[in-house]
């Protein structure tokens, strides 16, 4: 019976929870117990603090016995991408330059999660500072794809999605500032929504880019990830874009089988592997099925989405990332006589590739004399791309690519090449741009690889999106999977 | 469209020290990204930008002190501290 515990949703497990046939700790107990049998081999976890867990469980099933239950998510663990704060615990971004960081605080989200009564378990790897699209760029060490441990998970929120797709835990946060939560659950066969742009706080996320940036839910069902939803939405005086929860958001679906869906042409063209392809071709095909309405629609600025992207993405990266100077926190270098020397130093010994490279463009867009070509033209394009998809929507309730253009590639496979990983991003990044909510649900298999297809909605349709994937999940076998390890 | 990139300019405005071979790889792969970029240099672009994403005006808090994290909490996390306050090397000199 425990052996099974971690197969199970968290749906199911708040179930047996409040039924009284299961109690916290026992299925933390087990959990520690799939975490030291596979951690090491899949990478998910970066750390993980058995005797608080095992604390938040007794003091769970304490208020379970005193009838003082918190709600659906009292007693889950839920686990935490490595850039949302949690009051006691490393805080280090996968990054050299936050390595002996303990974060003084807790995050919006981790107030939410115990305020729900859910276990705060343990930190998720990620790239370092969320760039990156493999996981590959950790400072702290690789994670591998669950259903191919010689594969990347995705990223950056590769340990979110890997710790999904190994039994290591129910419920995830991960992050997404451009496809960081729908990309990984592609590649691992999960649920991933990046919700719309405000719905949740991000205080106490560490800032990449602040326009861009979103905090959401994964899972291994579409159940599951509206019950993290739920609980993670609400207002926050502390994060001044965050409006807080709308019952547009979370209640008013309408029916699945009445949606009207776009398919953006050529999105399924050019760049796209034909088993990906397929399997999205084949989830059209059961929507139309179903009743749905199938039409194609135009984007036609979508060719700009990567470049815009790239310039507003590292422009407010390589402001954000200023404040790491070795002053307050974080690496300070010890080769350092003069202040200008320490904050040189601190960043060059702190920081790896890929931060550098993002801060150095980040920084040439914004400079003298090229702010106006790079910067301003890319928030131009960024109205632009933005008013083509409020258009788009405005035809179609919803609109579905695939997550990925092709199943996740072997380690290493695109580490030399940062062009061709940052255009892993194509379908992802628009919803960003746009600030709409989005949401990749599995959908099929390219060999032994899981492929998930994506839906972009309105502002605030995340409940549209969600029961469309309801929909599909119910209709197939791929809810719940993991991989065997 | 890269014209001028300058990448020990560029590092010096980031604060960064890059070495020969960095610098050599950077800038190789800055030209190659920027060379992508080149699709937004001759895009067919509006002139004003209505961006939705700006901030309401009620969302602003009243700019009142609240509660914080409190020296000893702040001290805790700094690289280098003394007597309840962040120590860094010396910012102004004796005769300055």
């Amino acid at each position: 019976m425990a052996d099974a515990l971690h197969t199970l949703s968290a749906a199911e497990l708040g179930r047996r929870l409040a039924a009284g046939s299961l109690t916290s700790r026992a299925l933390c107990e087990a959990l520690i117990a799939r975490f030291d049998a596979v951690n090491e081999k899949v990478g998910a976890f970066t750390h993980l603090d058995r005797a608080d867990v095992l604390a938040q469980a007794d003091a769970s099933d304490a208020r379970r016995q005193a009838g003082q239950g918190r709600g659906p998510l009292e007693g889950i663990p839920v686990a935490i991408k490595d850039n949302i704060a949690v009051q006691g615990q490393p805080l280090t971004c996968s990054s050299k330059m936050l390595a002996s960081l303990v974060s003084p605080y807790d995050s919006h989200v981790a107030d939410r999660l115990r305020a729900a009564g859910a276990i705060l378990y343990g930190r998720l790897n990620m790239d370092e500072f969320a760039m990156g699209s493999s996981t590959e760029n950790s400072a702290v060490r690789k994670t591998f794809n669950p259903w191919d441990l010689t594969r990347i998970p995705g990223g950056s929120s590769g340990g979110s999605a890997a710790a999904l797709a190994a039994g290591l835990v129910p419920l995830s946060l991960g992050s997404d500032t451009g496809g960081s939560i729908r990309q990984p659950a592609s590649h691992c066969g999960v649920v991933g929504l990046k919700p719309t742009y405000g719905l949740i706080s991000r205080f106490g996320l560490v800032a990449f880019a602040s326009s861009l940036d979103q905090i959401g839910p994964m899972a291994r069902s579409i159940e599951d990830c509206e019950l993290l939803l739920a609980a993670l939405a609400s207002a926050d005086a502390r994060d001044m874009t965050c409006f807080g929860p709308d019952e547009r958001a979370l209640t008013s679906a309408g029916e699945a089988k009445k949606l009207r869906i776009g398919i953006p042409k050529g999105f399924l063209g050019k760049g796209v592997a034909p088993e990906v392809a397929a399997a999205v071709e084949a989830a059209i095909a059961f929507y139309r099925a179903q009743g749905c309405t199938v039409s194609e629609v135009e984007l036609p600025s979508a060719d700009l989405a990567v470049p815009t992207y790239y310039v507003v993405a590292t422009a407010e990266a390589s402001s954000n990332l200023g404040r790491y100077d070795g002053v307050r926190y974080g690496h300070r270098s010890a080769q350092a006589a003069t202040p200008v020397e320490m904050m040189t130093h601190s960043r060059s010994e702190g920081f790896g590739a890929e931060v550098k490279r993002r801060i150095l463009l980040g920084t040439f867009v914004l400079s003298a004399g090229y702010a106006d070509a790079y910067y301003n033209r890319a928030l131009r394009a960024r109205a632009k791309i933005r008013a083509e998809y409020l258009a788009a929507l405005s035809q179609v309730d919803v609109l579905l690519t695939p997550t990925v253009p092709t199943p996740a590639f072997k380690v290493g496979e695109k580490a030399s090449d940062p062009l061709q990983l940052y255009l892993e991003d194509i379908f992802t990044i628009p919803a960003n741009l746009a600030g709409l909510p989005a949401l990749s649900v599995p959908c099929g298999q390219s060999g032994h690889l899981p492929v998930g297809f994506h839906l972009v909605g309105a502002p605030l349709s995340e409940a549209k999106l969600l029961a469309a994937g309801r929909l599909f999940e119910a209709a197939h076998g791929f809810a719940h999977q993991q991989a065997a390890l | 469209m890269a014209e001028g990139f300058d990448i020990d300019h560029l590092a010096k405005l980031a604060r960064l020290s890059l070495t020969a071979e960095e610098k050599a790889l950077y800038s190789s792969q800055l030209n190659s990204i920027l060379g992508h970029f080149q699709a937004l240099a001759q895009a067919d672009l509006p002139a004003t930008i209505d961006d939705a994403r700006v901030v309401r005006e009620s969302a602003l808090r009243s700019d009142v002190p609240g509660p914080s994290l409190g020296a000893a909490a702040v001290t805790r996390i700094a690289p280098a501290a003394r007597d309840g306050q962040i120590s860094v090397p010396r910012v102004v000199d004796d005769e300055a």
